[in-house]
């Protein structure tokens, strides 16, 4: 896809006999509990800064998550360290695992294209869902892992995806031009939702295209805990921040299907492209956090959104006219992209004749399609019995192969697949050999490393310390550079990082 | 951890398919709704107070 992505996924826990007051400190257990890796460097971190151009005060905080925590019974002495709190450590596939706000959090090493990203979407899941194995099997206390957006109950956490982008192209451009694209992507990137949150009218929405979105109150903000904004405006780009921005899109629901994370993360890719050539948006939305809510709760399945010029149109339209520019713009690419424009044109035409057959590619129409089986099974219908659809939907997202109810569905085959075990199994424990988490997860795996983060490796190294600066590492492939010798040496590395960061 | 069993994918599943037929525009499987009886009975299993107990603290 010619562009770094990357993946963050909170998953959501569930132990037998914790409160959600004491979950924070079961979950950095749990995370604990997980594989080994180099400290994470929190130097590099600066969440108050706005991408435009100033410096927020504070973050917002959920006052119902305050509630939470004032009421907390954790024993013991609280966490006085970023290291105590967030347990949090680098694996030797460059990825990150740590502890946030009481969920394990999971973030992918950066990709170059789509094929490795899913590889190591999944291979995460794995890897958080072994930790919470080895936690049941160290304190008796049996543990589900979720991976899904909302407790049903008002509380909301992420997965979260990154693009790295051209600085030049203007924020207020960019806002501009991908927010009627984002507000209308839920149409295959939504994973569905039996019922709504916080919009007043809980009971009547009988299921819904997203999980994410009755949580948008803002068009954009640095803030992700409370007043959420469908574009996240904290300015931590991890590369040369006069060459390099991070956009970081917090609006995504986590994904179980393998072609609807790729077609979300393939077609953003695409369209940020554009907006970087200079492509404007199609159309001005009225009111974005009314129109994808208004989308996702839509039942009648006919989409409908406001312009600010007045008019009312699909907005599978809205979804047309980008793909338009973009077949224009991407034919004949590569293959991936190719792939991206087929299965854009092929789900936009299916939602529009006929969603039903999606249940093999999305999330939202499988999980709607499954929940149908069991009321047509049970002779009931969407308004009796919420509670039980609620944990049913539940179900769909929890990680154990032996009772999540997605993984049935994988296996029977009614859901398309776009990696494998060998290829998931690998990312597990190695990076993509194309970026610069290969240069990560290679410093862990021969080196002694003090710490890591997406821009630094500090290396303890004959009685001094050596900082590898991998902030001008990120444009194009490892791959190009000279192959780096299985035995490599400090040296061998800087050598690397050098040519890498001297191209332009 | 138990194995997870997953459908082998296609030799190639980011190529496009081969068919030999019109390649005017994708088309679509014909997908049935899930019915088997492994899906339901697994339905059938879930605590029906799971989401109720289900509480969870905000993240971002």
């Amino acid at each position: 896809m010619d562009r770094l992505m990357g993946l963050e996924t909170e998953y959501g826990l569930f132990i037998d006999g914790i409160d959600v007051s004491d979950l924070t400190r079961e979950a950095r257990e749990v995370v604990q509990s997980g594989p080994i890796g180099a400290p994470w460097d929190y130097d590099e971190e600066s969440p108050l800064q706005d991408l435009r151009g100033f410096r927020a005060s504070r973050l917002k905080t959920n006052p119902a998550d305050d509630q939470v925590e004032r009421t907390s019974r954790s024993h013991g002495p609280r966490p006085r360290t970023p290291h105590e709190e967030h347990v949090d450590r680098v694996l030797t596939n460059g990825a990150r695992l740590y502890h946030d706000h009481g969920h394990p959090e999971y973030s992918t090493p950066e990709c170059l294209n789509l094929r490795d990203l899913i590889a190591h979407d999944r291979a995460g899941e794995r890897i958080v869902w072994t930790a919470a194995q080895n936690y049941r099997q160290r304190t008796g206390r049996t543990v589900t892992v979720y991976k899904n957006n909302t407790d049903y109950h008002g509380m909301s956490y992420g997965c979260h995806e990154n693009y790295l982008m051209q600085r030049d192209l203007p924020f207020e451009h960019l806002v501009v031009g991908l927010l009627p694209f984002l507000v209308t992507r839920i149409l295959y990137a939504g994973s569905g939702k039996v019922g709504a949150e916080g919009t007043g009218d809980r009971e009547s929405i009988g299921y819904q295209l997203s999980q994410r979105a009755d949580f948008f109150d803002e068009i954009a903000s640095v803030d992700t805990l409370h007043h959420r904004p469908l574009i996240n405006t904290r300015d931590e780009p991890h590369a040369d921040r006069h060459r390099w921005r991070r956009l970081h899109l917090i609006c995504g629901d986590a994904n179980l299907s393998e072609y609807a994370a790729a077609l979300k993360l393939g077609t953003t890719a695409l369209v940020l492209t554009m907006l970087e050539r200079g492509y404007g948006a199609p159309v001005e939305l009225k009111d974005p956090i009314e129109a994808i809510r208004r989308i996702s709760h839509d039942l009648t399945q006919c989409w409908l959104v406001e312009l600010s010029d007045g008019r009312t149109i699909p907005a599978i339209d809205i979804q047309r006219a980008y793909l338009l520019a973009a077949e224009e713009l991407f034919s004949g690419r590569d293959e991936e992209t190719g792939w991206v424009l087929r299965e854009w044109a092929a789900v936009l035409d299916d939602l529009e004749a006929n969603p039903q057959c999606l249940g093999d590619r999305l999330d939202w129409v499988a999980k709607r399609d499954m929940l149908e089986s069991f009321l047509e099974m049970e002779n009931k219908d969407w308004s009796e019995d919420a509670d039980l659809l609620r944990s049913i939907d539940l179900e769909y997202h929890n990680l154990d192969p032996e009772r999540g109810l997605f993984w049935t569905l994988r296996q029977e085959g009614t859901s398309r697949c776009l990696t494998d075990d060998g290829a998931i199994q690998a990312a597990m424990h190695s990076p993509p050999q194309d970026t610069r988490a290969f240069l990560r997860g290679l410093c862990l795996n021969r080196f002694d490393v003090k710490s890591v983060s997406w821009g630094r490796v500090l290396v303890r190294h004959r009685r001094r310390m050596v900082e590898l600066d991998l902030r001008q590492t990120v444009n194009g492939s490892l791959k190009s550079s000279p192959q780096m010798p299985a035995n490599a040496t400090l040296e061998d590395v800087i050598e690397s990082i050098a040519e890498f960061s001297s191209r332009r | 951890m138990p194995e997870r069993k997953t459908q082998p994918t296609t030799d190639q599943p980011w190529t496009k398919p081969n068919d030999g037929g019109d390649e005017s525009g994708p088309r679509s499987p014909e997908v049935e709704r899930p019915n088997t009886r492994d899906l339901l009975e697994r339905m059938k299993r879930v605590d029906p107070r799971q989401a109720r107990r289900y509480r969870q603290r905000s993240g971002e």
